[in-house]
């Protein structure tokens, strides 16, 4: 009796997978071999993205984003097939190096981006949304030396502006993450002493270097929040005034917060746009020393970038592919990541900026199809970057970016407003810096809508081209015109809220009925 | 005094409404918010927050005032006993029932789509609408893997709560206190075990056997100590009789104590199969993440429920969010069904019976 | 069948494994009185016994070498970190593992924090809706709501996690911030870096912090505590109840003297399993906490530490050295976890409801 129960419920279970299976299932080429992969979280909505994409050669590419050094540990191991990174092997983490890995391996440019610095600021009741700082004033609001919004420095940056005396809470990963190794990157780079002296107090040995880990000291009022998700939905809290956080820009798109304008080497405050970036990517250098710095990037022409357009926290991400067939990794393997890799560095790289990402400049591009020659079993092919349909260079292949891009405009420039430098209020247009009084703050209900693709006064919509569509209680915006994006349809307002309901009282249903089945059950006896 | 007199010739109601109660409570209630109210008014005093407890404490207070008029203080003390009692229930209740509704409303966005539940993620990226993708592939890697861990923990677990109960010795002692302690494994740990055993040591891939094990150590420990405790509780007056008619330990473990201790079993089992099917951490090493269904368990990635709904919520796509609580709302009702299933199958027997009646179309039962 | 049912319904059974070894020696003792002479009395088992006692006890053995080999990996791991900075380990409060700078003391401190805010708030309410189901619920929704706590054991962390981060947050700053503002007086409950007369004053110090996450994983561990607490009083013994109500108590004076009572070491078992369960949770608490690595135990204000979030948060970018220590603290917090269990078990043990806890 009990066993003959028992056999019902595997024999419904299995049908029921059966015809589950059969209702998903989808037909799939044979001749691509699927390879997995792992690694940073910072690059997963890209990779999301084209192993989506991809499906439709019918490439099957898996993508767990567990970290980046998560990643580069599995590839390590040859638990996976390729791995993504914001650092490459070999490099000081907290003091320790991180060894290469035995297998033969190549790094590809990934995918590039700018660090974002969101922040949560009002003064006098409106959210201030033209925030501007220099590198170095940015180092020391993160290493604790900064530590009030009314700061010389940060008044000096921002004339004319009646900053509050409020607290400045930075908010930073509690997980390791690839935001972290990037921005402390750029603090070892730029700002070491600064950097290496917060390091110290924090208990770390000391030059500090790059870290996926931010130090933290207890009671100097850092907040640690896990996942982008996490620093940039603390951060958009209506409660969580002065806080400022590093976060991929397309996390602070979404949630419809600004983010800060950085001064450049030029000597302009530029915001993270895709073509900042990309500008400021032109200058990364691929070093090609053999060693075990092989083909990383050297990012200190990036930081120090001359283009007036250039966002200084800008890099990329490596794709670490292996060069040699070894254990699960074989040719056919190859031949999927390869075309995988030819995909995502060509036409890929359109979606970059609907991602959040800015795409690789040429330079990068081509060094990556050199790259990607490597992979054993890869089908090379002689991809002409012409056919890339890549926003930041034309069809014939010349640097489109360097030309178009267009340039900060002249307010943004650092001394531009000073009040000794240039004292006339009255030529900077309604973006401008100059009014005291409500220059650059923005009522949330009626964000500015200034049109253009940087000079824009306020952050929200600088990046979306075209209308945006913000939701009011929650601060999302999305973007309308972009292509790939079309709003849920449907089931809105009270067919929603019925459907709800109905939900939840089929939910209760389910939950009576054994009760039900049991008083039944009693009346009978 | 001059109650004992009413209730003389009355039964002695223990349970149910009585309509000075309801009466009492209104009263109570009415005074203490309209007196909370006056006090706002007059002290410098403010929140919600601080509205709701204290009208609370004033009910409570003005509810015992008006029972004492016509109770003794054991009569007060038991009136008031039940209020707080009371509360407590709704407060937990609610609370929890607003967690699942919060859940579902969230999901809500992503759950009305048909493909929600029939697709998979390989056609949808974090920029396509709702209207394409779905998790049906961590629907089935979620059953695949408790599947599998369940067929490793059912037989290991119940014979190893029926050593314990059916050999007392010190070593079966020993092997219980060990049980007891690993209920206190980190559920992380136990994902990092297999990640360091299974795949970096014995080769095997990341895949769904590999998250299967894992969830497998996770929840061995749990169902034995259940099992155990539920064993304990058959009475040994039965498996004595067993025993003195003759049959064997297997024939009375077989016969008697299982078969006496099915509805605890069953619910031991449930529960521990809950837990694992629930746990992000153990697979988050060892299962590997995919966007595709994937139906086997020996080869390639395959996601369950709870670390499809941990890597949609990381996302900064506002769908993938909705999708995210969609599937915590899928997950939940998914374990619901298990629940029910346990119950029909583990309580009375005749419910069982007649279902079975019903599913093979038997006559003769009614 | 029914019969045997409606016994144990009845408390007939025996209640823990002494009472139940007892009873197995007076069996034999009356085996063996039962002889006219005293005779030796041999087990012979024949073959399907002796494969089922074999394969019973291969499965203890394969789970006792299952959980050694867990316990051993870990403590292998961990040994590498724990041979670096040695009993430092237990008093360092700092995380930087790679410099060699890292201890437990202050995430243990702060796992512990946790799991006493969430055990402090889930308890009462958890007695309260344990006795309302098992002594005050009408018996038409008394099955219902049985049903329903076990299925609520049931809601996975992940949706707790994501009810804390995405609502309870938000909602729970003003409380926090005022219940700082009125017994700020008392140690634990103050906060520091918060000036209430100071307008510009944010709301950041009351977020992140370990009361939330207690609240969370209070709710987390409810159902099971209350579940566990139902069915102890469940099986408090008729006759005694009937007892007390004929002598003339109120419900509630039965309630306290017979079920509470009888109940008691199932109360403190509950108790302790809740508290091992609010010490092992990870990812709830990962999702609100914002770590600190020094041992804050001002509750309401920003900063908390738990190892198992630790181990989540950090195991995705370790290099070798942080694994080991994080395999440490996994160990440390293992050997915690085990310690209140034994203590759980040793009192529960002693009381007259401990086995079916």
């Amino acid at each position: 009796m009990f066993r003959r129960r028992i056999n019902q419920v595997v024999a419904y279970l299995s049908l029921s997978l059966v015809l589950l299976s059969f209702s998903s299932s989808q037909a799939q080429a044979a001749d691509y071999v699927p390879v997995n992969g792992a690694g940073s979280s910072w690059s997963a909505n890209a990779i999301d993205q084209w192993r989506r994409n991809v499906v439709q050669y019918g490439m099957r590419v898996n993508y767990a984003s567990t970290g980046s050094s998560d990643g580069r540990n599995q590839f390590k191991s040859g638990t996976v097939d390729f791995a993504s990174s914001e650092i490459p092997y070999g490099l000081k983490d907290g003091g320790v190096v991180d060894t290469l890995p035995s297998r033969a391996f190549a790094y590809l440019p990934l995918v590039a981006g700018g660090t974002a610095l969101m922040y949560n600021l009002k003064i006098g009741g409106k959210r201030f949304t033209n925030l501007r700082l220099d590198g170095e004033t940015l180092t020391k609001i993160f290493t604790g030396v900064i530590t009030f919004w009314d700061d010389a420095a940060i008044a000096k940056a921002n004339p004319g502006i009646a900053l509050p005396k409020r607290k400045i809470v930075p908010v930073v990963r509690s997980d390791g993450s690839g935001s972290t190794a990037q921005f402390t990157s750029w603090m070892a780079e730029e700002y070491p002493k600064i950097w290496d002296e917060y390091c110290k107090a924090a208990g770390r040995s000391t030059p500090c270097g790059v870290t996926s880990n931010y130090p933290v000291i207890a009671g100097k009022g850092y907040v640690s929040q896990p996942n982008s998700q996490g620093v940039s939905g603390y951060v958009s809290q209506n409660a969580n005034e002065g806080t400022i956080t590093y976060v991929e820009y397309s996390y602070a798109l979404k949630t419809g917060f600004p983010v800060v304008k950085l001064l450049n080497d030029a000597g302009y405050y530029v915001l993270p746009t895709a073509s900042n970036v990309a500008v400021a990517l032109l200058q990364a250098k691929i070093d090609t020393r053999p060693g075990n710095t092989y083909l990383t990037q050297i990012l200190s022409g990036v930081y120090n970038s001359k283009d007036s357009r250039a966002y200084p926290l800008s890099s990329y991400s490596y794709l670490i592919v292996p060069t040699a067939v070894s254990g699960s990794f074989t040719q056919a393997k190859g031949a999927t990541l390869g075309d995988f890799a030819y995909y995502y560095l060509c036409e890929g790289q359109q979606q970059a900026e609907v991602l959040g990402y800015s795409p690789l400049p040429i330079n990068l591009v081509k060094a990556g199809l050199e790259q990607v020659k490597k992979i054993p079993g890869v089908n090379a092919k002689n991809k002409d970057v012409s056919k890339c349909n890549n926003p930041t260079f034309s069809p014939d292949g010349s640097n489109l970016l360097a030309k178009t891009a267009p340039m900060p405009p002249e307010q943004d420039r650092e001394g531009y407003t000073g009040p000794i430098t240039d004292p006339n209020p009255g030529d900077s247009g309604s973006g401008g810096t100059v009014d005291p009084g409500n220059n650059g703050i923005v009522d949330p209900g009626n964000s500015s809508n200034g049109g253009g693709f940087i000079d824009n006064g306020g952050v929200i919509d600088s990046n979306i081209v075209g209308p945006a569509y913000c939701d009011n209680d929650t601060g999302i915006c999305q973007p309308v015109s972009a292509a790939a994006v079309t709003p849920p349809s449907g089931f809105g307002g009270l067919a929603g809220v019925v459907q709800t309901i109905a939900l939840i009282i089929l939910f209760f249903v389910l939950i009576l009925i054994v009760p039900f089945l049991q008083l039944m059950q009693r009346k009978r006896r | 005094m001059a109650n004992t007199e009413i209730v003389e010739e009355q039964k002695r109601q223990l349970h149910g409404l009585r309509i000075r109660d309801m009466l009492t409570t209104l009263t109570a209630a009415t005074a203490a918010i309209s007196a909370t109210g006056f006090m706002f008014a007059v002290a410098p005093l403010n929140g919600a927050l601080s509205f709701v407890l204290l009208s609370y404490v004033l009910f409570v207070a003005f509810y015992a005032l008006i029972t004492a008029l016509d109770e003794d203080r054991e009569g007060v003390k038991d009136r008031v006993a039940s209020v707080i009692v009371r509360s407590a229930a709704v407060v937990i209740f609610s609370a929890l029932v607003f967690i699942v509704v919060f859940t579902i409303t969230r999901g809500f966005e992503a759950l009305p789509y048909l493909n929600f539940f029939v697709e998979d993620m390989s056609l949808a990226g974090p920029l396509d609408p709702l209207t394409t993708g779905g998790i049906i592939h961590s629907i089935i890697g979620s059953l695949i893997q408790i599947a599998i861990a369940l067929a490793i923990t059912i037989p290991l677990g119940l014979i190893t709560a029926v050593f314990l109960n059916e050999m007392p010795g010190k070593y079966s002692r020993f092997v219980r206190t060990m049980v007891e302690a690993m209920t206190a494994l980190p559920s992380i740990v136990a994902g990092l075990f297999i990640y360091a055993t299974a795949i970096l040591i014995l080769g095997v891939q990341k895949s769904g056997f590999a998250a299967a094990l894992a969830i497998s150590v996770m929840m061995l420990p749990i169902m034995i100590r259940a099992s155990d405790v539920v064993l304990r509780i058959v009475p040994s007056t039965l498996k004595e009789a067993s025993l003195g008619l003759g049959a064997g330990s297997w024939r009375t473990a077989w016969m008697v104590t299982l078969p006496t201790a099915r509805s605890g079993l069953t619910t031991a089992i449930i529960l521990a199969t809950a837990r694992g099917i629930g746990e992000t951490s153990p697979v988050l090493l060892t299962s590997g993440f995919t966007a595709s269904l994937n139906l086997d368990p020996t080869n390639g990635p395959m996601v369950s429920l709870p670390l499809a709904i941990f890597q949609f919520v990381k996302s900064p796509e506002p769908t993938m969010i909705a999708r995210g609580f969609g599937t915590a709302a899928v997950l939940m009702l998914l374990v619901l069904i298990l629940f029910i299933l346990a119950r029909v199958l583990g309580s009375d027997v005749k419910i069982s019976k007649r279902l079975a009646g019903l599913l093979k179309f038997r006559r003769g039962d009614k | 069948m029914a019969n045997i049912i409606i016994g144990m319904r009845l408390g007939l059974s025996p209640r823990n494994s002494k009472q139940s070894s007892t009873s197995n020696e007076s069996q034999s003792q009356a085996l063996a009185i039962s002889s006219d002479s005293p005779r030796l009395i041999k087990h012979v088992y024949d073959a399907q016994d002796q494969i089922f006692r074999t394969v019973m006890r291969a499965a203890g053995s394969s789970v006792l070498v299952i959980m050694a080999m867990v316990g051993i990996f870990l403590a292998l791991r961990a040994s590498e970190a724990l041979g670096k900075v040695g009993l430092g380990f237990f008093t360092i409060q700092a995380w930087e593992p790679d410099s060699g700078n890292f201890g437990i003391a202050a995430v243990i401190a702060g796992t512990v924090i946790i799991a006493v805010i969430a055990v402090s708030i889930a308890v009462p309410f958890s007695l309260g809706t344990a006795l309302y189901i098992s002594e005050y619920a009408p018996r038409r929704i008394k099955k219902f709501l049985i049903t329903l706590v076990d299925l609520m054991a049931a809601i996975p962390s992940v949706v707790f996690g994501l009810w804390g981060f995405f609502y309870l947050q938000n909602e729970i700053t003003p409380v926090a911030k005022w219940i700082s503002q009125n017994f700020g007086w008392i140690p634990f409950l103050s906060v520091q870096g918060s000036d209430p007369n100071d307008p510009l004053t944010s709301n950041t110090i009351f977020t992140s912090s370990s009361l939330i996450a207690g609240i969370v994983v209070a709710l987390m561990i409810t159902p099971i505590v209350t579940s566990v607490m139902r069915e102890v009083f469940s099986q408090a013994p008729i006759g005694e109840r009937e007892a007390a109500l004929g002598l003339g108590s109120t419900h509630w004076g039965m309630v306290r003297n017979v079920v509470l009572t009888f109940g008691k070491g199932g109360i403190i078992g509950a108790t302790m399993l809740g508290l091992g369960r609010a010490l092992g949770e990870t990812i709830a608490v990962y999702m609100i906490i914002s770590p600190v690595f020094v041992i804050q135990p001002r509750i309401l204000e920003n900063g908390a530490n738990s190892v198992s979030s630790l181990i989540a948060l950090r195991y995705g970018e370790a290099t070798q050295m942080g694994m080991s220590a994080l395999m440490a603290a996994g160990l440390a917090l293992f050997i915690l976890t085990l310690i209140v269990n034994f203590v759980a078990s040793s009192i529960v043990a002693r009381s007259r409801s401990g086995a079916s806890s």
